[in-house]
């Protein structure tokens, strides 16, 4: 029997031992009241907006329909009192068939708000009648063309065109070719479902939004919505809150083992570190992957052909990355922490990034490619039945599987006694993953250097997330700076590793062999992940700024030279100026990205 | 250690925060077309497949939409791929007062953000496109009288889900999100010092239990109304009108003290940090369902405070019950205590 699984099997009999019966008790039975306040809840309109806007009005018809409407404080006046109404503190009041406000953004609201109630009483009335082409006499059809990317924003198409050797322009042409200007009618471009009207009023009820999770096609047009996919955070939040759970469960187990070093016991085991890591994590993982699966039917239907279960698996292998990447940080989270107070805000900061990362990219999911930067824009379009390619899920998940695999392996570097029973400062820890890395025989500044691109990578694109909403300019200046000092950094720890702990001589010769083993290893490996994953983005001028540089010799003179800058910089200066040193790295490496991106503010 | 950990929940705050102005520009924008300014809206062209005289197509210009009239569907589609146009509308056959449906044929731009911006400046035309015809066509429904509402404008345009957004959602979420945290805290507070088997020297030392975990429950319970403050100041640099101030802290200290109690009792019987946090998360949740159900929950209390949408004497009796619950959960906490004290001595 393989070590690891003596340990899964260990751990997952063990973690059902700690609910002893009075907590089992104790949680099943809150368990019970969650679900029923929930259901409760969701009889109601599942809003705190209760008695927001009050209401006086001389219509006692017209309170009833208001009464229908949590929002509304209403009250029925004679017409004097109503005419006064602003003494008396009501938003709004209705006289007759008029509707009077006072001047303030609330009343401004209330009247909003009452134009929507009376809109949406209207269509109830009108529903009841049983004869839709005379309640319901108009209906639009929508239909979503694709058309191929184009990025006026920031004219960026010239520069990128020019640096990525025009193999776009080329695409655009091809596209235009493949459209003739002949024969073109509505039935050969539409895409969506063409129109069949109604029979009756049930139908009616099936397209006016009742599919929730569906894009609506066909609507009236007071149901005729924006295609906002808000919708696409439930599924954020529903995929979401399962792993949360889990790994919370699965970073106090590896906080246990460190606590009172309980797992001194483990450690002098016979067992291989990995085994050891993997006997804890595939447990957690396991169930988690359950959990995930009886979501997705939950969601998609229990899967009757080959088809069907084909969409199950594609959903749960776009989770599967979410999925490692979330137990993998909090393990080496678990690690670093040195109290379960630290542990909470680490978990808590790392989920909250993490969701960052996949929910706001999401809610544009029917809208902007930069979107697919996230797994669960995947999911909503495997979910709403499109087809995702592979390449645009290597695209998302890539950077997921990297990052996840190599914090899992740094903790595991740093899974012996030294690290895990000492109250050893954070930033001690990350540079003995460094040093741990570097002693090894194959490791290198070189391959460490590599090994940092996806976890630069992901910060990069958390910054395209976090910057999107800035004004044009600012932010693609403020991505270039701060994704300048994230190579920076990412190139020189290692370097800084190597000085501190007096790995090598302090020497100017030393300094720059390791400068320009660093930049060379940064470049290899960017060089690589632009290959694999950036197309989808490449013609946005975000992309641009990442991949650009195709350009070769001169970006690796860059990488060298920059490294280079904070490489020097440490020998000299010491490594208590490593900050210092890696801004003026990081300055330069902007200028030049600034200069090779002129086109971007310039034209 | 204490004012480390302050520092990184403030933190973690700050980096929420980001993020929910993030959703109230998106959500601004999204609802409320206004918001974005002129200059997007008047810049996308939505080509009209039809005749001069359609009625649609008037309602379309009349809404100052940049529309364009075609004749022909391939003219309108190869401007449409070639991006000097951004949408296509097709006008339908049959006339208002005939008996058939009419159905408008929209062509969007897929995954683009225009897509949203034409639909939403389609919405309103549409709309009154639509009541024009039902209001030749809803003569043939037995019995059927419209109500029309009237509203008289004075000039000032707040759409109510914007504003309900503001209030409802972001600023209750802001408020309390310290609470809900100290009440996380606190857990990790006093199962920690069982874990680490610290408790026996504190307690060895001249303080009584009573003494340790009312301690820790003020300084969780201290920290709530600060960063609720420096949020309420924070949206009102964002010009975002908040009234009874004192009144709203005042509910969600009361919050989170109920909350930090209630943590401090799981705590101090189960010791155990997973179990009791499982337990304190199933218990938010719980809550935060219950405050679906009833009229002046602590959110909705602080929405209807923060707008004036309630007078002193409902909410002064609110905040007299909540003050209850917390006297209430005081009294269990110190039994909780004294019971595991006489374990303790025995």
């Amino acid at each position: 029997m393989p070590g690891w699984f003596t340990i899964a099997k260990w751990e997952f009999f063990r973690s059902g031992l700690k609910f002893d019966a009075r907590s089992s008790a104790v949680l099943i039975i809150s368990m019970i009241l969650v679900i029923a306040a929930s259901y409760a809840a969701s009889l109601t309109e599942m809003s705190m907006n209760q008695k927001m806007y009050s209401i006086s009005t001389t219509e006692p018809g017209l309170q009833q329909i208001l009464e229908n409407d949590q929002r509304f404080e209403s009250r029925v006046v004679s017409e004097y009192e109503a005419s006064r109404f602003y003494i008396y503190g009501d938003d709004l009041t209705i006289i007759g068939n008029n509707a009077y406000f006072g001047d303030t953004s609330k009343s401004s609201a209330a009247g909003s708000a009452l134009e929507n109630t009376i809109k949406e009483y209207r269509e109830a009335v009108l529903t009841s009648y049983n004869d839709v082409n005379n309640s319901h006499p108009v209906w639009v059809t929508v239909h979503d063309i694709e058309r191929p990317q184009n990025f006026q924003l920031l004219s960026a198409e010239e520069t990128a065109g020019k640096l990525e050797a025009g193999a776009e322009e080329k695409q655009d042409r091809a596209g235009e070719d493949e459209y003739g200007n002949e024969g073109i009618t509505p039935e050969s471009v539409s895409q969506g479902p063409s129109f069949i009207p109604p029979g009756d009023v049930a139908e009616l009820d099936d397209h006016n939004g009742n599919s929730f999770f569906e894009r609506q096609t066909i609507s009236t047009p007071t149901h005729f919505s924006p295609p906002i996919p808000f919708t696409a955070i439930l599924y954020a939040f529903l995929f979401i809150f399962p792993i949360y759970f889990v790994s919370q469960f699965y970073s106090t187990s590896i906080m246990d083992e460190r606590t009172n070093k309980k797992g001194e016991l483990i450690l002098v085991a016979p067992l291989r570190r990995r085994d050891i890591v993997a006997g804890k994590t595939v447990p957690y993982l396991v169930v988690t992957i359950l959990i995930e699966t009886i979501i997705t039917i939950h969601i998609l239907g229990v899967p009757g052909d080959i088809e069907a279960l084909q969409g199950i698996l594609s959903v749960l292998s776009a989770i599967f990355p979410v999925v490692l990447l979330f137990f993998a940080l909090s393990f080496f989270g678990a690690i670093l922490s040195r109290s379960f107070k630290e542990l909470t805000f680490t978990s808590v900061f790392l989920s909250v990034v993490i969701s960052g990362y996949l929910f706001f990219p999401a809610m544009f999911a029917n809208i902007h490619a930069i979107s697919s930067i996230s797994p669960i824009t995947l999911i909503v379009r495997l979910i709403e039945g499109e087809t995702v390619s592979l390449e645009t899920y290597m695209f998302s998940t890539i950077p997921f599987y990297f990052v996840a695999l190599s914090a899992l392996a740094f903790g595991t570097l740093i899974f012996r006694e030294e690290d895990l029973f000492t109250q050893k400062p954070i930033s001690d820890k990350i540079l003995d993953c460094f040093e741990l890395f570097l002693s090894y025989r194959y490791g290198s500044v070189f391959l460490l250097s590599i090994i940092s691109i996806p976890f630069v990578y992901m910060t990069q694109l958390m910054l395209i997330v976090m910057l999107f909403n800035l004004p044009a300019p600012y932010s693609v200046i403020a991505m270039i700076v701060l994704s300048a000092m994230a190579e920076e950094i990412a190139k020189s720890a290692g370097i800084y590793t190597v000085f501190k702990r007096g790995l090598a001589k302090r020497s100017l010769k030393n300094a720059v062999r390791y400068a320009v083993l660093s930049g060379t290893g940064f470049f290899v490996g960017e060089k690589a992940v632009a290959v694999l994953t950036l197309a989808p983005i490449a013609s946005s001028a975000f992309g641009s700024v990442m991949t650009m540089g195709t350009l070769l010799l001169i970006p690796l003179l860059l990488h060298i030279s920059t490294a280079m800058l904070s490489s020097v910089g440490i020998c000299r200066l010491g490594s208590r100026r490593y900050l210092a040193a890696v801004l003026l790295a990081t300055t330069v490496h902007s200028a030049y990205n600034m200069f090779i991106l002129r086109g971007i503010f310039s034209g | 250690m204490q004012e480390k950990t302050f520092i990184l929940s403030v933190l973690i705050q700050l980096f929420i925060a980001s993020f929910s102005t993030f959703l109230v520009i998106g959500l601004t924008s999204f609802y409320d077309p206004t918001a974005m300014g002129d200059m997007e809206i008047e810049g996308t062209r939505v080509a009209v497949v039809g005749s001069e005289d359609d009625r649609l197509y008037h309602l379309l210009e009349e809404n100052s939409a940049n529309t364009f009239l075609y004749s022909e569907f391939q003219d309108a589609y190869t401007d449409f791929y070639e991006r000097r146009m951004d949408a296509i509308l097709i006008v339908p056959d049959g006339p208002p007062e005939g008996e058939e449906i009419l159905n408008v044929e929209v062509y969007l731009p897929g995954s683009e953000i225009t897509a949203t911006l034409v639909s939403m400046q389609l919405k309103e035309p549409l709309e009154k496109f639509e009541q024009e015809v039902r209001g030749i066509r809803t003569g043939r429904l037995p019995g059927y009288s419209p109500i029309e509402i009237n509203i008289i404008d004075r000039g000032l345009n707040t759409s109510s889900t914007y504003f309900e957004f503001i209030y409802v959602a972001l600023l209750p979420l802001l408020v309390f999100t310290p609470a809900f945290i100290s009440g996380g805290l606190i857990i990790d507070f006093i199962t920690e010092e069982y874990e680490r088997k610290t408790m026996e020297l504190l307690l060895a030392s001249p303080a009584s239990l009573l003494e340790i975990v009312s301690g820790k429950i003020l300084m969780a319970v201290a920290i709530v109304p600060l960063q609720s403050f420096a949020w309420i100041l924070l949206l009102k640099m964002n010009w975002i009108r908040i009234s009874n101030p004192f009144h709203i802290l005042l509910v969600v200290t009361l919050t989170g003290l109920i909350l930090v109690l209630l943590s401090s009792i799981i705590a101090l019987n189960f010791r155990d940090r997973g179990v009791s946090q499982l337990l304190y998360s199933m218990i938010l949740i719980f809550l935060f369902m219950v405050s679906y159900l009833f009229t002046n929950s602590p959110l909705n209390l602080v929405t209807r405070l923060s707008i004036e949408s309630i007078g002193y004497l409902e909410s002064g009796i609110w905040i007299f019950i909540y003050s209850l619950a917390v006297i209430a959960l005081y009294v269990v906490m110190r039994v909780t205590v004294s019971k595991n004290t006489i374990t303790f001595k025995r």
